[in-house]
């Protein structure tokens, strides 16, 4: 970890708060209308500079983890900021989950696959109950669907982590990549 | 009007305090989850899975689903993180670092899905159509009565199944978990004549 990467970081992360301070004080439309942006598409353009900018700093050698995590914050709160409630939490709900679905295709130990199918199953609970909030707020249906995946969760762990003991107990090893007897 | 560049959180806090917890809560629960795929270290990322359930609880409280977010903690932040770093103890004994944490082939393929995957989500969900009710939340008390008449009521029979997909979990994982005992009784299957007889009796029929 270099002086460089750190500095660069630390100006990404500057730029990307100053972007997202602005277009949270009001200044969305302001900072679009010299390019010829019709206003109402203010978030998503700033949130589309926001990952350019991520993906420039992160191509002049700034720290991976510090402009990833960056990014995906900045990005989330101005996708979010100007919607309703409820869009907020789908929001944070399908971040989470596309999180977990990049971790479990690329993640090559297997308990850390089993890890993000829990990630993936709590975003799918935060939008059950955010439904049951704003949508059904007197039956609470939702919140019903979430104890139930809940029970689903438990399960799905108890028994992939059997059957990640088991295959370590034959191969030694929990290298998804060295998983290949079913391969032909 | 003379306005700070910061107002807005003035505003926020002033109209209701829902806005920033939540961002707050947001802020753990990302870089958490970050954390969870990319830490070397597996037995940490078992306790950060810890931390992103508990700011998933955050959020269950903010949504007025007391009951719930009690539930998860005890089920998902206890009992199966409990599980979890039970399974790495035994898979890893030493506790070594992951030299290879991901795939490279796979990662730029994963990227693009999970980016698709999330753009067009939220293109689904962004918009002004959601019929929200401002009827005020239920008070803690009748949010149980709600949940309990609903699992009993309507929802009776997938609850019966919930119970009975668990049970079956249980015996699963049991059996899958536990090889000794197998292996023994397949040594006895082999060393019994009459079990090898009837296989050849079986072989010469065919």
């Amino acid at each position: 970890m270099s002086s460089k990467s750190n500095l660069l970081s630390y100006v990404y992360i500057l730029i990307g708060a100053i972007l997202v301070c602005g277009y949270a004080n009001g200044l969305g439309p302001a900072m679009v209308s010299p390019f010829g942006i019709d206003k109402d598409l203010a978030d998503v353009v700033i949130a589309l500079a926001v990952v350019a900018l991520g993906l420039l700093f992160a191509g002049l050698g700034a720290e991976l983890p510090f402009v990833v995590i960056t990014g995906t914050i900045g990005v989330f709160v101005v996708l979010t900021l100007q919607q309703t409630e409820i869009v907020r939490y789908m929001t944070l709900s399908a971040v989470l989950f596309c999180i977990g679905m990049y971790g479990m295709v690329v993640s090559r130990n297997a308990i850390r696959v089993l890890m993000s199918i829990e990630l993936m199953l709590n975003a799918v609970n935060i939008n059950f109950v955010a439904f049951s909030r704003y949508i059904d707020p007197t039956l609470l249906r939702g919140q019903v669907f979430a104890i139930f995946i809940l029970a689903v969760a438990a399960a799905e762990a108890a028994v992939g982590l059997a059957i990640v003991l088991a295959i370590y107990r034959n191969m030694s090893t929990v290298d998804m990549e060295k998983f290949n007897l079913l391969k032909w | 009007m003379e306005v700070g560049y910061f107002s807005f959180l003035q505003n926020w806090a002033a109209n209701n305090v829902e806005a920033p917890v939540f961002y707050m809560l947001a802020f753990l629960a990302i870089p958490l989850a970050y954390g969870v795929l990319f830490d070397p270290r597996i037995i940490r990322c078992g306790f950060l899975l810890i931390g992103v359930f508990g700011t998933i609880s955050g959020i269950f409280l903010l949504l007025q689903a007391q009951f719930l977010a009690m539930a998860q903690l005890m089920i998902y932040a206890v009992g199966i993180t409990l599980v979890v770093v039970i399974a790495l103890m035994l898979t890893n004994p030493r506790m070594e670092q992951d030299v290879n944490l991901t795939v490279p082939e796979q990662k730029l393929p994963a990227l693009f899905a999970a980016l698709a995957l999330f753009i067009t989500i939220y293109l689904a969900i962004r918009s002004e159509l959601w019929q929200v009710k401002e009827a005020t939340p239920l008070p803690p008390e009748l949010n149980l009565v709600a949940i309990g008449t609903n699992m009993l009521g309507y929802y009776a029979l997938p609850f019966e199944f919930a119970s009975v997909l668990l049970l079956i979990a249980l015996i699963g994982a049991i059996m899958l978990a536990k090889t000794e005992h197998l292996t023994r009784s397949e040594e006895w299957i082999e060393n019994d004549e009459s079990y090898s007889d009837r296989k050849e009796e079986n072989v010469v029929k065919v």
